[in-house]
């Protein structure tokens, strides 16, 4: 049971077929999985998960849009399950042979890719240094939420504030 | 631009006290609300939630 040990200090959803993982500690705020999917992501709800929101490959396409392990999914079924390649081994993210296919095909990233969210913070992926408050750090494959609607508590990171004051942008 | 030891271009971003964000090398940029061309050299991206031309910084940040 070694790879649920990442499950510490998370929680679990499940339906009929597959159970989501919850990590906060992971969560960077990019906001995929409530801009997606509000019926079964709501921050707002308690608990923010409902796994009868939505069909089961709606659910799993949006849990895949997560840029870090703070959601992961598993088939119920564990015969289903097909980890994807080592370098993400202390990730508990399955996803389905196509997508595995897709990845091992994906070219590799060069140019840094820099999301804007709607209404949430820059996202930047890839290798790439970053200089803040005197600090200068560099990133391998890194994945770094910085706030854009000025609000948040931990700059230059994203903390989640833009959804409470708002924020359109 | 700093050169890294593979030979190519280091993307750096740096965090500007007070004002935008500060890139410089290569990126791909994705706006989910807008469709905007990068611009040449630089890019300054808003942080303070004011500008009129997000996502880049257009110096509402200094009217306070």
């Amino acid at each position: 049971m070694s790879r649920d040990q990442s499950l510490s200090g998370g929680r679990k959803y499940s339906n009929d077929e597959i159970t989501v993982y919850w990590k906060p500690s992971a969560c960077i705020h990019a906001s995929y999985c409530y801009r997606e999917l509000l019926e079964v992501f709501d921050p707002g709800r308690r608990p923010w998960v409902d796994m009868k929101g939505a069909s089961t490959e709606k659910i799993i396409e949006t849990v895949n849009m997560c840029p870090t392990e703070a959601l992961t999914w598993k088939w119920n079924e564990e015969a289903k399950n097909q980890p994807v390649g080592s370098d993400q081994s202390n990730h508990i993210r399955f996803r389905r042979p196509e997508l595995l296919a897709q990845d091992a095909n994906a070219p590799e990233e060069n140019p840094v890719t820099v999301k804007i969210m709607n209404d949430g913070p820059i996202v930047l992926k890839g290798d790439f240094s970053l200089a803040y408050s005197g600090i200068n750090k560099d990133f391998r494959e890194g994945i770094v939420s910085i706030c854009r609607c000025g609000a948040s508590e931990h700059q230059p990171f994203c903390d989640g504030h833009h959804r409470k004051i708002g924020f359109i942008g | 631009m700093e050169e890294t030891k593979s030979g190519k271009s280091k993307t750096i971003i740096e965090v500007i006290d007070s004002g935008p964000l500060k890139i410089t090398g290569n990126i791909v940029l994705k706006d989910f609300k807008r469709d905007k061309e990068i611009p040449m050299g630089e890019v300054l991206l808003c942080r303070c939630g004011k500008s009129s031309d997000k996502p880049f910084c257009d110096g509402s940040h200094k009217n306070k």
